[in-house]
């Protein structure tokens, strides 16, 4: 049930310290319930209350020192939680760089985040729910078996008959409604996302003229999700129903067998009392686990989920000095290939080398691996096979500090931060001042924007903020590469998106970005092949084609097929 | 029209509220009454009876009580969550008719299909108001005052005082924990969703932490507002515990009253000795169910916030329009005449646009974004009407039409339902038989490669996410179109994000099967122009430049410039190339 719980830090010390103040529980439990019986008989017995005062007192010091125990432990496990919650999540987010971009893009942006806000919430509660309910359940039943036994052989045998039994129905219950979860969970989701997905394809719906007739589908189906759930619920309660039963009829059991044996004289009304007292106690630590099963589930599952994360292996930095590129300097790759999964390979045996500040170009159609290349270029992915000489150095990848601190990288959608225009502009230079960060807007053509804007550069933008368009984020970003002049200039599809005089414009103020830089530009828009110094062409993760574009169109191969593609245009 | 999202169904529900309510009630009193009449039984035994009879009954009442409570236990959660259940499924439907009208309209403020998601979990949320709400709160509340009033039948100044004990746990405890909550749920939302931005931006934009290398700053920033949140929840968990174990305190101080009062009942000869136990023992279960009320107060400031988002959406009126519902078509002449378009901020998104489109007619639409094509096409397609000006076809005006069958829309992501292939396509005409889907898969050389997949037109869109590209997402949305069979066609950038093979293909088959429909075509470039009838350039809400492709190209620089862009090597390089091959 716990196998994660072990790989915790400290958790040991702390189960030390619940054990203890549950052992300390359980007798102050104990001895609550006799004071409380002792009382009750004495008064019984026609002894006035003065001459009880004491045992009145020592039940209530027993009965708030229990509660108090309980308030230490809550706080005790509150802290220890919240703290190794932190700390997994600090780890979480520091693993999240060490892995990448690729990793969260292969794992959903809103996935990640929901891991790391809710998911670390709910491992928070397992482990608040979970662990003092364990020592409970450890502890104080068997203390409290232990002390009936010392009163009452009997009652303490009809306890110990009925946990057994609760146990059993309580797995066995959850057992046959998970099955029954399981068998029904396929059309269950399907019925449960119904609602979202109509409500996200509502334009759609729309725009098919649908959306008015769809309304009733909805109830139909909404009706047969109703009934699906309850169907799992019934089975699923009755896990709850079991335990309430066996408790109770428990509780029933042990009272009338004290009942028989009072009027027979085999027992008094002292031991009679405390034993009816302790019974729910005995049945408390079982139920309350039982009632929180769900919540304990769904921590569990999430903290794997952490774990998993965090000890998924990343690849480790490569160190050396690498000095700032020049044209003498020489890039080589050798037989890369890198594996996504077992069966495809996204890139397969490339090699290429390049000398100085030169402009290359990476086209290739979607699917012939130049995102991938880009990604080993800029050190976020390892080739599984071959490797990369830089300078004279031998490195098996390019995740090095010396080379990505030369690198410059714009991707396809630059991410917009939830701040000031100013403060996005200036994300990589945070010293830069206001006529730097101008000025640099000024060279992406970010005036007619930012005089539009209310509040100028001081507009927030980002999630929540200001919307821009897919245009003027990529403006941003070139914004911040004239701020930030690097040696090497990364661009993944820098214009595809955008509509063609907007990428007219935009490509008018990259030109002169790439001057004396190395640059790599992974792209299908042919355009830019005319100001590239080599084309490097992909098919299927092969490098096919190398050259310039002179080149390779007197070569008639791929390339100037390409080329013709787009010459002839739509048929 | 307005009603609110929790208070109608409960008087809708009434009948069966109340027996849940009932059902939660039998329950504790069972509890309650298990340990009474144990204490009593117990007590009584102590006596030595010498009938066995007297303790007969009892002893089968403690029997009972046992079996009804957990009977009773499991009737209440299953018709508690029958009825739950059913008003969500109320509401989802309400949602959906409330939203439904508005949708594609200018000025509703529910765009982004995330923000309906949310409101989707917002109904789920909902369903906690009545089970960790609203069902203790009245089960409670209802004990509470029974109890008293049979203990007031012993003793009235007794009961006055537990009565006060009482309302320490059912009215002053919850109310501070409301008042309490209230001030920490707002400022720990804000911290939430902060740090939610934050995370996203984080992971979003890792690329640009990991050059700048500021990864280290951002580390820390994550951690602080970490600690600041857990801070927060930390204070809010303390005041739990601290509150809970001062419940406790007042219960302690209700057994001790207790004991004192029965023993001195039962020294005066007021009550029997054997019920001194069981008097006492009956606190236990029904303090019990006094406890969670605090609990169940402290969610209430957590709906607010779905309360509020639901509200918000019922209070957007739909402008109603007239339809006329007309099935035959034999002409489409679709004509803007003279139309402009206001938003309600005033500001104008189109003006003065006339265009005469005849039958068959293919128009593509240019434009940077902003420069109003899309409200263009929603003009075309009936969802607003013109400002100024008119927009038929056929004579008659779109927005007067309830849209079924007049034109289709091809956009940017057409959403593929959860559901199988078969389904997906067919939404373009319920009524279609299968054979009719194959045909349109077919038209749309999709055919074979559905057929290929293990399931067939069988298999869950869902599963199949991953398996279909872009451009064959398209394709089943194009099939859809197809069996619409509207005379006039609207492509709202459709190739967007594809290759420009993948595009080129697509694009010759939407042509190829689009033969005799009129197409109104926004695109973002300029390929596939040659084919078109008419080019209209839009720019700040007018058309700047309209013309054939040839008639463009001589004319026109910019155009000359643009197509450049997208066939680079066409008009100079090409030839230069070539010669330089030849």
């Amino acid at each position: 049930m716990g196998e994660i719980l072990f790989q915790i830090k400290d958790v040991k010390k702390v189960l030390l310290i619940l054990t203890v103040l549950t052992v300390l529980q359980g007798t102050a439990i104990i001895l609550q319930a006799r004071w409380l019986a002792e009382a009750v008989t004495r008064l019984f017995n026609g002894e006035t209350l003065q001459r009880i005062l004491i045992v009145v007192f020592c039940f209530l010091a027993a009965f708030i020192i229990r509660h108090l125990i309980k308030l230490i432990m809550t706080r005790v496990i509150d802290r220890f939680a919240a703290q190794t919650t932190s700390s997994l999540k600090k780890e979480a987010v520091s693993k999240l760089f060490a892995l990448g971009p690729r990793y969260s893009a292969k794992s959903g942006t809103g996935n990640l985040v929901t891991l790391l806000i809710d998911g670390v919430k709910q491992f928070r509660l397992y482990l608040e729910l979970f662990l003092p309910k364990l020592t409970g359940m450890l502890f104080i039943a068997p203390l409290v078996f232990v002390y009936v036994w010392t009163l009452d052989v009997t009652s303490a045998i009809i306890l110990s008959l009925t946990l057994p039994i609760l146990i059993g129905f309580l797995i066995l219950l959850g057992l046959a409604a998970k099955k029954k979860a399981d068998k029904q969970w396929h059309t269950h989701r399907v019925l449960s996302n119904h609602f979202v997905d109509s409500l996200r394809g509502l334009e759609t719906l729309k725009y098919l003229g649908l959306s008015g007739k769809h309304a009733g589908s909805m109830k139909e189906v909404s009706e047969k999700y109703r009934k699906s759930t309850m169907s799992t619920l019934r089975v699923a309660f009755l896990s709850s129903f079991a335990l309430d039963f066996f408790t109770m009829l428990g509780i029933a059991t042990v009272a009338v067998f004290l009942g028989l044996r009072l009027v027979e004289g085999e027992i008094s009304l002292l031991p009679a009392l405390t034993i009816l007292i302790l019974s729910p106690e005995f049945f408390l630590p079982v139920r309350e686990l039982g009632n929180d099963y769900h919540a304990t589930l769904d921590g569990q599952e999430a903290g794997r989920r952490l774990l998993d994360m965090i000890q998924t292996p990343d690849f480790k930095e490569e160190s050396g000095a690498i000095p700032e590129w020049s044209d003498k300097d020489l890039l080589t790759v050798q037989h890369l290939s890198v594996n996504h999964d077992i069966e495809r390979k996204a890139l397969q045996n490339v090699s290429f080398s390049i000398k100085g500040k030169q402009k290359v170009g990476i086209i290739g159609e979607s699917g012939s691996g130049k995102s991938t290349l880009i990604d080993v270029l800029g050190g976020f992915l390892e080739g599984s096979e071959g490797r990369i000489e830089l300078s004279g150095q031998e490195l098996t990848h390019l995740k090095h500090d010396e080379w990505q601190k030369q690198l410059f990288y714009i991707p396809q959608h630059p991410h917009l931060f939830h701040d000031t225009l100013a403060n996005n502009i200036r994300f990589y230079n945070l010293d830069a001042s206001l006529q730097e960060v101008e000025r640099a807007a000024e060279a992406a053509g970010l005036r007619k924007v930012i005089d539009q804007l209310p509040n100028g550069l001081n507009e927030l933008i980002g999630e929540g903020g200001r919307e821009l368009s897919g245009g003027q984020a990529q403006r941003i970003a070139l914004a911040r590469a004239f701020l930030e002049d690097r040696s090497i200039l990364l661009l993944d599809e820098p214009t595809a998106q955008l509509d063609v005089e907007t990428e007219y414009e935009i490509k008018k103020k990259i030109l002169p970005l790439l001057e004396d830089k190395l640059v790599f530009i992974a792209t299908h828009r042919l355009h830019w092949m005319m100001d590239m110094d080599l084309i490097l062409l992909l098919e299927k993760g092969k490098l096919v084609e190398v050259g310039s574009h002179e080149e390779l169109m007197s070569r008639r191969g791929s390339y100037y097929q390409m080329v013709c593609l787009q010459v002839e245009g739509v048929s | 029209m307005e009603k609110g999202w929790i208070l109608p169904y409960l008087k809708e529900n009434a009948k069966l509220f109340s027996l849940v309510i009932l059902l939660g009630i039998v329950t504790v009193f069972s509890a309650a009454f298990l340990m009474f009449t144990s204490g009593f039984l117990i007590s009584k035994a102590a006596t030595r009876p010498e009938n066995l009879l007297l303790i007969y009954v009892p002893i089968v009442a403690v029997r009972t009580f046992g079996i009804l409570r957990a009977v009773s236990r499991y009737s209440e959660k299953l018709l508690g969550h029958h009825i739950i259940l059913k008003v969500l499924s109320h509401m989802r439907t309400r949602l959906y008719e409330t939203i439904e009208p508005r949708i594609l309209k200018e000025g509703a403020r529910i765009k982004t299909g995330d923000l309906l998601g949310v409101m989707a979990e917002d109904i789920e949320y909902l369903q906690d108001v009545y089970v960790k709400t609203i069902f203790p709160s009245v089960i409670g509340i209802f004990l509470y005052a029974v109890t008293i009033g049979l203990l007031g039948s012993f003793s009235w100044a007794f009961a006055g005082l537990m009565a006060i004990y009482g309302a320490i746990l059912v009215v002053l405890f919850p109310l501070v924990s409301l008042l309490v909550t209230r001030k920490n749920v707002a400022k720990l939302k804000s911290c939430r969703s902060s740090h939610y931005s934050t995370l996203t931006d984080g992971v979003v934009g890792m690329g640009d932490w990991l050059f700048s290398r500021h990864q280290k700053s951002f580390i820390k920033n994550v951690e602080k507002e970490d600690a600041e949140i857990c801070k927060k929840e930390r204070h809010r968990s303390s005041f739990f515990s601290y509150r809970n174990f001062a419940a406790q305190c007042v219960v302690a101080i209700m057994v001790l009253s207790m004991l004192v009062w029965a023993g001195n009942q039962s020294l005066d000869g007021q009550i029997s000795h054997t019920l001194i136990a069981a008097f006492v023992l009956i606190l236990f279960p029904l303090t019990e169910a006094f406890l969670p009320l605090s609990d169940a107060v402290s969610e209430l400031p957590g709906y607010e916030d779905s309360l509020t988002r639901l509200k918000e959406v019922s209070l957007e009126k739909p402008s109603e329009e007239e339809h006329i519902m007309k099935s035959v078509w034999k002409n489409s002449h679709l004509r803007c005449e003279k139309v402009s378009y206001q938003t309600k901020e005033g500001q104008w998104i189109l003006k003065n646009i006339n265009l005469d489109l005849p039958q068959g007619t293919k128009l593509a639409i240019i434009g940077p974004s902003g420069s109003g094509k899309t409200t263009l096409l929603k003009l075309i397609k009936g969802i607003t009407s013109p400002s100024e000006g008119r927009v038929t076809i056929d004579g008659v005006v779109t927005s007067q039409f309830k849209g079924d069958n007049l034109s289709s829309v091809l956009n940017q992501q057409p959403h593929l339902f959860n559901t199988s292939v078969l389904n997906n396509i067919r939404l373009g005409k319920p009524s279609a038989s299968d054979e009719e889907v194959y045909e349109a898969a077919k038209s749309v050389q999709l055919h074979d490669f559905i057929v290929s997949l293990p399931e067939g037109y069988q298999t869950s869109m869902h599963e199949a996410g991953m398996r279909f590209s872009g451009g064959e997402r398209q394709r089943i949305a194009l099939a859809r179109i197809l069996l619409q069979d509207t005379p006039v066609v609207l492509l709202d950038e459709p190739t967007v994000g594809l290759d420009p093979r993948t595009e080129q293909a697509l694009l010759s088959t939407i042509f190829r099967v689009l033969e005799k429909n009129t197409i109104v075509w926004v695109t973002h470039h300029l390929v596939g122009m040659k084919s078109m009838d008419d080019i209209a350039f839009m720019q700040d809400g007018e058309i700047v430049m309209e013309g054939k492709h040839d008639e463009l190209l001589l004319a026109s620089d910019r155009y000359r410039r643009l197509y450049e862009l997208d066939t680079p090597f066409q008009i100079e390089n090409f030839h230069v190339t070539d010669k330089m091959i030849g």
